[in-house]
């Protein structure tokens, strides 16, 4: 069966490289990471992901403005977008997992457990 | 002097008593007799003005006049009876209208000087009066204005508070987007080693140690950004004695660990309040939490719950709950208990408090429009009193504000 592919945009490479490295690491996925928000519809129309992770604020354009994009194109209309937000606190997301107005939030910093169980669930959606 | 309408008396206004008019007529009539008896003319003569002249002063012109009229006419009698009238009756006629002339105007000018000596006091009197109800006046309205400056000051203080508030906020969110991102870096980096499996029990050992550090880092930069960003409120009929037991078991571990032991003197059937439960919950786990790092040798929270009768409806004092919550520690230093809910404010070691714990109590019994205070009790050990009004309608509307609109 063919790997789960996950597409990862923070503009901070630290993170998304932290986070390809543990995601490949602990499960079965291909990971590709952008730091340019403006790069992110490239990115995915190259890369094809079965799930994104997307980081919230960012310089160039925010993560609502590149899920709007993506959300544009159909072959991504129903993709699961999985934000990755440093504005919300733990008390507010009642766990490690919010979803506010239909969109799927994680606070950073997450452990690595949450952040499987988080694409696990929403992959096999 | 004392006699009422002494100030409004005119000329010939008032009648004389008559009491008055007999007695002095009888007077006149006296001092006749003893004119005719000794007949010492001018020494007599000069007696009559006594009644004339009290008459006038005190009865007004009116009995004056007719006193002068009947002192004269004692006089002619006397004179006449004395000497009888035929050796000079133009003399005498004269004489008479002599004297009749000089009482009257004696009677008339001490009327007058009378009457202008009554209208001076009636107007001294109504001039102390208007200047009393004016010194009345200017202290109702520096009174008025005393307490319009009081309340500007308050609002004042509202302002600068709400502005600290705010920029409280924007460092918050600021603060969390560039902690954030770092940690969670810290956390994916030591998560990967952790599933690497790493060498040794000492890298275990500090890679979890590492992982804590950053939820520590983590749970501080959550706090403030719960503490700037005020949610709705959610009010339902709550039981605060329910409240409360919650919020003990929260708590539960860190009392037994720290050997105190809890008193609930909570009084029973309390009326439901309208209280949002998590926030208040929030507010008592933080008063349990300082009481219990306050005795970290073990000792005695208190927690106690009452109705507090409002005062006088008109004073607008309506009934209220309240909770108090006592320890057994070490109290607070005076010059702190005014700074105790400031934001970052905290006596703990560095590291060891976020100095928000009592900010937030404030700010979430202040958002239900209730009031908190600490003190330190006389036995020794601090106390805290959260009032919360039972009116939902005396609470704040505008408590709904984000602080942040985007995330």
């Amino acid at each position: 069966m063919q790997k789960k592919r996950i597409l990862v945009i923070d503009d901070e490479a630290s993170v998304t490289r932290s986070i390809k490295l543990n995601l490949e690491n602990v499960g079965d996925y291909e990971v590709r990471t952008e730091n340019q928000a403006l790069q992110a519809l490239k990115a995915a129309r190259e890369f094809k992901p079965d799930l994104i992770l997307l980081d919230v604020m960012m310089p160039e354009m925010d993560g609502g403005a590149v899920a709007a994009r993506l959300r544009e194109v159909p072959a991504f209309k129903d993709i699961p977008i999985i934000f990755l937000t440093a504005i919300v606190s733990k008390e507010e997301t009642k766990g490690h997992e919010a979803v506010i107005g239909g969109m799927i939030f994680l606070a950073k910093p997450m452990d690595l457990s949450e952040l499987i169980q988080s694409v696990e669930k929403h992959l096999k959606r | 002097m004392d006699r009422p309408n002494t100030s409004s008396r005119r000329w010939l206004e008032c009648w004389p008593r008559p009491w008055v008019v007999a007695g002095s007529l009888a007077l006149v009539a006296g001092i006749g007799v003893v004119d005719y008896l000794t007949g010492l003319e001018l020494s007599v003569t000069m007696l009559y003005l006594i009644p004339v002249a009290v008459a006038a002063w005190y009865e007004g012109i009116g009995l004056g006049l007719v006193l002068a009229g009947a002192s004269a006419a004692a006089w002619l009698a006397a004179d006449w009876l004395e000497r009888g009238l035929v050796d000079r009756p133009w003399v005498l006629a004269w004489n008479t209208l002599t004297l009749a002339g000089i009482y009257s105007v004696v009677a008339v000018i001490l009327a007058a000087l009378k009457r202008n000596q009554d209208g001076l006091e009636a107007t001294v009197v109504r001039r102390t009066t208007k200047l009393r109800e004016e010194v009345g006046q200017r202290r109702q309205a520096e009174e008025a204005l005393r307490q319009a400056n009081e309340e500007l000051q308050r609002a004042q203080l509202r302002l600068i508070e709400a502005a600290k508030m705010e920029a409280i906020g924007r460092l918050a969110a600021g603060v969390a987007h560039e902690v954030k991102n770092p940690l969670m870096t810290l956390s994916m980096g030591t998560d990967y080693f952790l599933h690497r499996g790493p060498a040794g029990a000492d890298e275990a050992v500090l890679l979890r140690d590492m992982k804590e550090a950053v939820h520590r880092a983590s749970n501080i930069v959550n706090q403030l950004l719960d503490f700037s960003k005020p949610r709705p409120l959610q009010l339902l009929p709550e039981d605060i004695n329910g409240i409360i037991e919650n919020a003990l078991g929260l708590v539960r571990h860190l009392l037994s660990n720290n050997r105190i032991q809890v008193v609930r003197e909570l009084q029973p059937q309390l009326p439901a309040a309208p209280l949002d439960r998590t926030r208040v919950e929030h507010a008592l786990v933080n008063l349990f939490t300082n009481a219990a790092h306050a005795m970290p040798a073990g000792g005695t929270l208190t927690v106690r719950s009452v109705l507090e009768a409002g005062g006088d409806a008109a004073a607008g004092a309506a009934p209220r709950l309240a909770v108090e919550v006592e320890d057994t520690g070490t109290g607070i230093p005076p010059e702190y208990l005014s700074k105790v809910f400031e934001p970052f404010f905290t006596t703990k070691p560095t590291g060891q408090g976020t100095g928000l714990g009592l900010a937030i109590v404030h700010s979430i019994v202040r958002i239900h429009g209730g009031a908190v205070s600490l003190d330190n009790r006389p036995g020794g050990g601090a106390r805290a009193t959260l009032k919360f009004n039972l009116e939902p309608q005396q609470y704040p509307s505008n408590h709904a504000k984000k602080a942040h609109s985007g995330h």
